[in-house]
C-alpha cells in the first residue's frame, strides 16, 4: 500500500514537466557555483590539510547535487497545507500511519529527483570537471548505507519541524530555521574538516552532519575504517531518537486534532 | 500620479494592518530568516578566512558584497517576491480577474497591497554587516561615491523587482511560472560571489539575460575599485543603468502578458 | 433607451497544452509542445439597452464567464467586435472600469482580515468617488441591505450572505452604469438568495442600473431578469423574454381541482387529465390562450368544487424542455 503512495508522488511530479526542468537547471547552477568557489580558493595550491581540489569537486557534487535534493521545504509545505486545510484529520480516518504515508510519498519524490535531477546533474558536472570514484569498493558500499541514512535523518528532521507547526502555527519560520542550520551544520557548503576546531568538535556530533558531511567523507575515504563503524552507529542512534521524537509529536498532534478538532 | 498617492500608501497601510493580525508569526519569521542568512554567511566567512580570499576578495570585501546582495534583494523583493510568486495561484483562483476590473494598474495593486515587511529581518542583518564592511574596506569616500552607493542600491532593488515581476507575469499566459524562480535563485546565489571566479559563459549570462551581476558584484567592485571582467570602465555607469533598463523591459513584458491573459478558465 | 452593449460576432478561443494519460503519457508530457484549441465563445451577437436586466444562462463550460470577462475588459476577444458604453473594453480597460461594477460570486474582493469599512474606503480611493457622494451612497446601500450591524466586523467573521451583500454594495459605491454579476447567488441559503434578488431588482428598477448576470439558478432569472440569453457550447441558443421562451415551447400549466366529494370522472377539452385521486384531480393546460375562466365555464356548476389552483410552469422544466428540443429550435 505504501509503495502505491510513493508511485503516486512520483507520477505527480512527472506531471509538472516545467518544474522538473527548472529544478534541474537550478541545481546545476548551484553545483557550478560551489565548484567555482573551490577552484578559486585552490588557485595555485595543490592541497590544503591533505585535501585536494579534486576531492573538493567531488565533495561539491555529492554534498550539493546528491544530498542537496533533500527538499525539506516540500515536505513541510505538504504538512503545513494538511494542517491548515484540516486534511490531516481525514488521514486519521484511514487505516494508515500518517508519518509513514508521508515517508512513502517522499520516497517517491526522492526517486523522481534522483532520476530527473541528481543523475543528470552528476553526469554533466562529472564529465565537465571530473568526479572521483569512491576511495574503494568498501567505501562505495558504505556510502550507499550512509546515503540512505542521510535521507532518513533529513526526513525525520523535516518531519519534526513540520509537526512542531501544530503548536507554533508557523511552518514558514521553522522551515527557515532548518534551512539555516542545514546550510552550516550539515557541511553541505563547507566540509567539517575545514571548520575551526572548536566548532567542528560540536558539529561532528550533531545529527545534521549525517545529512551531507559524513556520507561524502566516507565516499572520499577521509574517515578511518574503525571510525566509520562508530559514526554509522551514532548516526543510527540519532535516527532512532528522531524517529521516537516524531512518533511522540505525532501522537500528541493526533490527540490534539481529536480533542480540539484541529 | 496624484491618484497613485491617494491609493498606494493606503494599500500598504491596509496590508500592514492585516499582517498585524499575525504579528507573532511575523516576528518569528524575521528571526528565522535572519538566522538562516547569517548561517550561510558564516559558512562563506569560514571558507574565506580559511583560504584568505575568494577570487581576490578578502572577508571584509566579501561582507560588502553579501550585504549589498541582501539589501538590494530585500528592497526589491519587498515589492515583488511573495506577491508575484503567488501570482499563479491568484490567476488559478480567479482573484486576478477582480484586479482587472478595477481602474488601477494590477501591478501596482499587487505590489503595494502585498508590500512585505517580512524582509525586516534581512535588512536588520544587512545594514550592520554593510556598515562594518564599509569601515573595514579601503573605500575612498567622497559625496559622489555616497550618491553612487545609494543609486546602485536602488538599481539593485529595481533589477530584483523587474525579474521577479517578469517571472510572475508569465503565469498570466502560461498558468504556471513559480518553477522558474528556482532558475532565478540559482543565478541569485552566484551573485553572492565575485563574478571573476566563474567561467566566461556564466559571466556573460550574469551581465545580460540574467543581469544579477549588477545587483551586487558590480557595484561592490566599483566601490572597492576592483577591476570588473567583460565590462571594464563601463561597469560603474552600467550598474546604475541596469535597474531602470530592466524595469522598462519588465513593464513591456507585463503589458504583453496582460493582453494575452487567458483567465482562470470557464 | 440607448444601446450600451453591442456584441457583434464575438469569438474567444483558448489554447491549452495537450494532456496525456498514464505514466507513459506523463513522460511524453515532459517534452511535448502540442496544444488543443478550446472554443469558449463562438460568434455571439446581441445588444443590450440601458436599464435592462439580462440573465446570461447556460450549463457549466458554456462560455458564460468568458463573455462577462470580455465585456469587463479582462479578456481580449479572438474575433468579432464588442462595445461597452461606446468603448472597446480591453483597449480602454481602466476608463471602462470606472463605469461598471463587477461582482464575482465565488471570489471575494473584500479584505479578509479587515473590517468591511476598510475595503469600502479603498474602493472609494481607487474609483476616486467624491467624499459626499460616497457617504450618501454608503448610507443608502447600508440601509437597503441592512448592513449596519456588521460594517465594522472583519470580513472573515461574516456569513456568506452578509459577505455577498457587502460585495454588491461595494460594486455600486461608484455609481456604475452597468453591474455585472457572475453567479451572485451561488452557495447562498434561501433567505440570503431572496435578499440578493430583491436588492438587484430594486437597483435595476429604482437606480436604473443595467444588470447582466450569469447564473445556474433559474429563479434568479425569473425574479430579476425579464430578458434571457441562453448559451451552450459557446453558441447563442436563445435571446428574448422569458415569457416568449415559454410560449415558444408551448409550456404547460398545471391545474388542480379539489372537490368536496368524488364527482366521478370529469373530462374537459380545455385541459387534459393527468391523474385522478377521486376528490382531487390534476390537469395540464397545453394551450397558452386558455384561461382559468374558460376551464371553469366548461366545467360548469354542480360538481361541489371546493378549491382551484393553477401553477405556472416551473422554469427549470421550461429550460430542460428547451435543451432537449434544441436541435429543432435554432433562434431567428
Amino acid at each position: 500500500m505504501y509503495a502505491a503512495f510513493a508511485a503516486n508522488a512520483f507520477q505527480t511530479r512527472l506531471a509538472y514537466r516545467n518544474q522538473a526542468w527548472s529544478s534541474f537547471f537550478g541545481q546545476l547552477i548551484q553545483v557550478f557555483a560551489r565548484i567555482a568557489i573551490w577552484m578559486a580558493v585552490y588557485a595555485g595550491v595543490a592541497s590544503v590539510d591533505g585535501i585536494t581540489l579534486a576531492d573538493m569537486i567531488t565533495y561539491a557534487i555529492l554534498a550539493t547535487a546528491v544530498m542537496g535534493v533533500w527538499d525539506h521545504a516540500l515536505l513541510m509545505r505538504d504538512l503545513d497545507v494538511a494542517i491548515k486545510t484540516g486534511d490531516v484529520a481525514v488521514f486519521l480516518l484511514k487505516p494508515l500511519h500518517y508519518p509513514l504515508y508521508l515517508f512513502a510519498a517522499h520516497c517517491g519524490n526522492l526517486a523522481f529527483n534522483t532520476l530527473a535531477v541528481v543523475l543528470p546533474v552528476t553526469l554533466i558536472i562529472g564529465v565537465t570537471y571530473g568526479i572521483q570514484p569512491p576511495a574503494s569498493a568498501m567505501h562505495g558500499a558504505s556510502f550507499l548505507g550512509f546515503w540512505a541514512l542521510s535521507f532518513a535523518i533529513y526526513f525525520l528532521l523535516a518531519m519534526t519541524c513540520g509537526l512542531l507547526a501544530f503548536w507554533l502555527m508557523t511552518a514558514h519560520s521553522l522551515e527557515w530555521f532548518l534551512t539555516g542550520i542545514m546550510a552550516l551544520f550539515s557541511g553541505s557548503i563547507l566540509p567539517l574538516w575545514f571548520f575551526p576546531p572548536a566548532l567542528a568538535a560540536v558539529a561532528q556530533y550533531l545529527p545534521f552532519a549525517w545529512v551531507a558531511y559524513y556520507p561524502t567523507a566516507v565516499y572520499l575515504g577521509k574517515l578511518e575504517p574503525a571510525e566509520t563503524g562508530l559514526i554509522l552507529a551514532i548516526g543510527l542512534g540519532w535516527a532512532a531518537v528522531l524517529a521516537a521524537g516524531v512518533g511522540l509529536l505525532w501522537s500528541r498532534a493526533r490527540h490534539r486534532i481529536v480533542v480540539q478538532g484541529g | 500620479m496624484l491618484a497613485a498617492l491617494r491609493v498606494l500608501p493606503f494599500l500598504v497601510q491596509l496590508h500592514m494592518r492585516a499582517t498585524m493580525e499575525y504579528r507573532g508569526a511575523m516576528i518569528l519569521g524575521w528571526i528565522a530568516m535572519a538566522f538562516s542568512y547569517a548561517s550561510v554567511y558564516t559558512a562563506i566567512a569560514l571558507i574565506v578566512l580559511r583560504f584568505e580570499n575568494i577570487g581576490g576578495w578578502v572577508w571584509s570585501e566579501m561582507a560588502l558584497l553579501l550585504s549589498f546582495h541582501l539589501l538590494g534583494y530585500s528592497l526589491g523583493a519587498a515589492f515583488s517576491f511573495v506577491q508575484f510568486r503567488q501570482l499563479e495561484d491568484i490567476v488559478r483562483l480567479g482573484t486576478f480577474d477582480t484586479l482587472m476590473v478595477k481602474p488601477i494598474s494590477p501591478w501596482a495593486y499587487l505590489a503595494f497591497s502585498g508590500f512585505n515587511i517580512g524582509y525586516a529581518g534581512h535588512i536588520t542583518l544587512a545594514l550592520p554587516l554593510m556598515t562594518w564592511a564599509l569601515t573595514q574596506a579601503d573605500v575612498g569616500w567622497n559625496p559622489t561615491l555616497v550618491l553612487y552607493l545609494v543609486g546602485a542600491l536602488v538599481s539593485s532593488a529595481l533589477i530584483t523587482a523587474a525579474i521577479i515581476t517578469s517571472i510572475g507575469a508569465s503565469a498570466l499566459v502560461w498558468v504556471r511560472s513559480r518553477h522558474l524562480y528556482s532558475i532565478y535563485f540559482g543565478f541569485w546565489e552566484l551573485a553572492r560571489y565575485p563574478l571573476n571566479i566563474f567561467p566566461g559563459i556564466i559571466q556573460a549570462i550574469m551581465v545580460t539575460v540574467m543581469p544579477l551581476a549588477f545587483m551586487s558584484y558590480v557595484p561592490a567592485a566599483v566601490l572597492l575599485d576592483k577591476e570588473v571582467p567583460l565590462l571594464g570602465p563601463a561597469a560603474a555607469p552600467l550598474a546604475l543603468a541596469a535597474g531602470p533598463i530592466a524595469t522598462i523591459l519588465a513593464m513591456l513584458y507585463w503589458r504583453w502578458c496582460i493582453r494575452n491573459y487567458q483567465g482562470a478558465g470557464g | 433607451m440607448s444601446e450600451i452593449i453591442v456584441a457583434d460576432g464575438v469569438t474567444k478561443r483558448f489554447r491549452q497544452p495537450k494532456r496525456y494519460s498514464g505514466l507513459a503519457g506523463a513522460i511524453k508530457g515532459l517534452i511535448s509542445r502540442e496544444f488543443t484549441e478550446v472554443r469558449a465563445v463562438e460568434d455571439i451577437s446581441f445588444t443590450i439597452r440601458a436599464g435592462e436586466a439580462v440573465g446570461y444562462l447556460g450549463p457549466n463550460g458554456a462560455g458564460k464567464s468568458t463573455m462577462i470577462k470580455m465585456m469587463t475588459g479582462i479578456l481580449v476577444p479572438t474575433g468579432g467586435a464588442l462595445s461597452v458604453l461606446g468603448r472597446t473594453p480591453h483597449e480602454e480597460r481602466m476608463v471602462n472600469a470606472r463605469e461598471i461594477g463587477v461582482v464575482f460570486g465565488q471570489r471575494s474582493q473584500l479584505w479578509w482580515d479587515l473590517p468591511v469599512h476598510d475595503s469600502f474606503e479603498l474602493h472609494r480611493r481607487i474609483y476616486d468617488v467624491p467624499e459626499a457622494r460616497y457617504r450618501e451612497n454608503l448610507a443608502h446601500l447600508t440601509r437597503m441591505l441592512g448592513m449596519e450591524s456588521y460594517l465594522d466586523r472583519a470580513v472573515r467573521q461574516l456569513s456568506l450572505g452578509q459577505r455577498m451583500r457587502a460585495e454588491m454594495a461595494m460594486a455600486l459605491l461608484h455609481d456604475p452604469r452597468i453591474l455585472f454579476l457572475d453567479e451572485p447567488t451561488i452557495g447562498l441559503d434561501v433567505v440570503a438568495k431572496d435578499a440578493v434578488r430583491k436588492f438587484l431588482t430594486e437597483v435595476n428598477r429604482e437606480r436604473g442600473v443595467t444588470i447582466i448576470l450569469t447564473t445556474h439558478d433559474l429563479q434568479d432569472i425569473e425574479e430579476i431578469c425579464p430578458r434571457l440569453i441562453m448559451v451552450d457550447d459557446g453558441k447563442l441558443l436563445f435571446d428574448g423574454e422569458l415569457k416568449r421562451l415559454r410560449t415558444a415551447l408551448g409550456a404547460r400549466r398545471r391545474l388542480k381541482l379539489d372537490f368536496a366529494t368524488d364527482p366521478g370522472p370529469v373530462s374537459l377539452t380545455s385541459a387534459r387529465l393527468v391523474s385522478d385521486e377521486g376528490a382531487s384531480k390534476h390537469f395540464l393546460i397545453e394551450n397558452e390562450e386558455t384561461s382559468l375562466v374558460d376551464v371553469l365555464a366548461e366545467l360548469g356548476g354542480g360538481h361541489g368544487l371546493k378549491d382551484v389552483s393553477l401553477e405556472e410552469p416551473d422554469i427549470e422544466e421550461v429550460i430542460r424542455t428547451f435543451y432537449q428540443q434544441r436541435p429543432a429550435l435554432v433562434p431567428q
